[in-house]
């Protein structure tokens, strides 16, 4: 019989998203990593896992990881990157835990870590197309905007929302933005607002997009808690992968992967969907939030813009979702989105400021997802003690 | 003058499907694939090639504002699905003054134009676009 360890979060950081023109990627880890590293004290990590999507477009740096590790006095440490595009951070947060897991390391870091301002938009685009089937999508100009703006054309017409119905998400998510020191996007936003924003890719608005950050979050995960009080404890993870190109989907209204990756996630916790109390979801584009949440069975299709509009998502709520804010207010960090979810996640846990009225969960879940509907990973995390 | 040997084999390797719409039909069930694959979903890894009809429907297009470097140019960009005999298509709706005309459901031909300029090499790329056939 092959015998398991458990696997805790002992310590998290992020640095909040933002314009960081004055730092690049070794600096924005650094300053994620020292962070953990300081809370553990004198941790034996085995190896770093570091999610990043896009350092050969925007910084042409490959072998991210060696450069990192020294950059922080550690380079006899392997430094493993992963890349899975925008979902970069899920698949990485699955590779350490299966490694703390299966007993290889007592414990391992895992830094999210992503520069999108060291380039100018139009350039950022093109990295952003590599996350579509390029040869037959990116090529001809086809980006994950325009993916998303299609599904969100199809959810309006398959349901019968206009898009003030569908505004409801970024308004809320400015709103619980506005209640985050940590946000980027720290104002309400008015339904006038979101409804003058400009079109990016119709029906899709400004306000529909996660804004841009350069950014860098971490976790240690170790196969014991390191304090005694509110450890918090992975009770499951999940990945599912659907990965097409987009014309051979026969609905954009379904995540396949996101599915399956919760399921698994959920079977491996010994949970049901009606246990969890609060999510993160990645939410590049408002409509790939609300089609999360329904693929995850958090909500039932088709409901979300109802749902959000009554507060039923709301603190205070049997289940609560993006208390954060999202990526919508977080801001979009590329492939280190996912550790911003998870370290938020924590801190919602934990009830850690700015989350300590968030009222005790004990089930949170973590959704992260690389394009649309590629690859996606669902992490269970418990409160425990 | 650019020298033409110098194009890249990632372009004039894809020519059947970028000039032709060139999909597989696999040989033992008679599914069809637009991008061409290696297996078909019944495990057969027979195919032969398919070129799909050059006239479908648009199932759905967005307006895209927000475009990569090398489309800056031609800027808003509509992008468009297409159903071509069955087979789903992604790509630029070309020759439409008022996108407002547009709606799922109204039927496009596939026309061949420039894609892009290579933006290593300068080269041109071509590729099929589509157009609405009554007037947009
Ligand atoms: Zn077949």
């Amino acid at each position: 019989m092959f015998n398991t360890s458990e696997v805790y979060v002992v310590a998290h950081s992020l640095v909040p998203g933002s314009r960081h023109y004055e730092k690049g990627l070794k600096e924005l880890f650094a300053e994620a990593f020292l962070k953990v590293l300081d809370q553990v004290g004198n941790a034996n990590l085995g190896a770093i896992y570091v999610a990043n999507a896009f350092s050969e477009v925007l910084q042409d740096q490959g072998v991210l990881g060696a450069f990192l590790s020294d950059y922080v006095g550690m380079r006899r440490i392997p430094a493993i990157r992963i890349e899975s595009g925008d979902g970069s951070s899920g698949v990485a947060i699955l590779e350490a835990y299966n490694t703390v897991r299966a007993g290889i390391y007592d414990c391992v870091a895992v830094v999210g870590v992503e520069k999108m301002h060291d380039v100018v938009n139009i350039k950022l685009n093109k990295a952003l197309a590599t996350i579509t089937d390029y040869e037959y999508e990116g090529f001809f100009g086809v980006t994950p905007a325009a993916q998303a703006a299609m599904a969100m054309r199809e959810y309006m017409l398959k349901y019968g929302y206009d898009y003030e119905d569908l505004a409801t998400w970024p308004i809320k998510m400015h709103e619980r933005g506005s209640k985050n020191p940590l946000a980027y996007m720290k104002k309400q936003a008015s339904l006038k607002d979101v409804l003058e924003s400009e079109v990016v890719a119709d029906p899709l608005r400004l306000y529909d997009v996660a804004p841009a950050v350069d950014g860098s979050a971490a976790v240690i995960l170790c196969n014991k808690p390191v304090k005694s009080d509110a450890a918090i404890r992975i009770d499951g993870i999940g990945i599912g992968a659907y990965g097409t190109y987009t014309g051979q989907r026969d609905s954009l209204t379904e995540l396949l992967s996101v599915r399956d990756a919760t399921n698994m996630a959920l079977r491996t916790a010994h949970v049901s969907i009606g246990d969890i109390r609060i999510a993160e979801v990645h939410d590049t584009y408002s409509i790939l939030g609300m089609l999360s949440l329904e693929s995850m069975g958090l909500v039932r299709p088709g409901e979300t813009p109802r749902l959000l509009s009554t507060g039923a998502l709301d603190a205070g709520n049997k289940l609560v979702v993006n208390a954060s804010g999202g990526l919508k207010s977080m801001g979009f960090p590329g492939g280190a989105s996912g550790m911003y979810e998870l370290a938020l996640m924590v801190m919602e846990l934990m009830n850690i400021k700015p989350f300590e009225s968030l009222g005790k969960a004990e089930l949170g879940v973590v959704q992260d997802m690389a394009g649309f509907d590629l690859v996606s990973t669902s992490v269970v995390l418990r409160r425990v003690s | 003058m650019v020298d033409q040997r110098l194009s890249v084999p990632r372009y004039w390797r894809r020519m059947p499907q970028y000039y032709r719409l060139e999909g597989v039909q696999c040989i033992k069930c008679g599914r069809v694939y637009f991008p061409p694959r290696a297996v078909c979903e019944c495990g057969s890894r027979e195919f032969k090639p398919y070129p799909l009809p050059s006239t479908g429907k648009l199932i759905n297009f967005t307006v895209l504002y927000s475009v990569p470097a090398e489309f800056e140019k031609m800027k808003p960009l509509i992008m468009g699905m297409v159903d071509l005999g069955g087979v789903k298509v992604i790509g630029q709706i070309v020759d439409c003054m008022d996108p407002e005309k547009l709606s799922p459901g109204i039927d496009v031909e596939v026309v061949f134009r420039m894609v892009k300029m290579d933006s290593t090499y300068g080269l041109i790329n071509y590729g099929y676009k589509f157009r609405p056939i009554n007037n947009c």
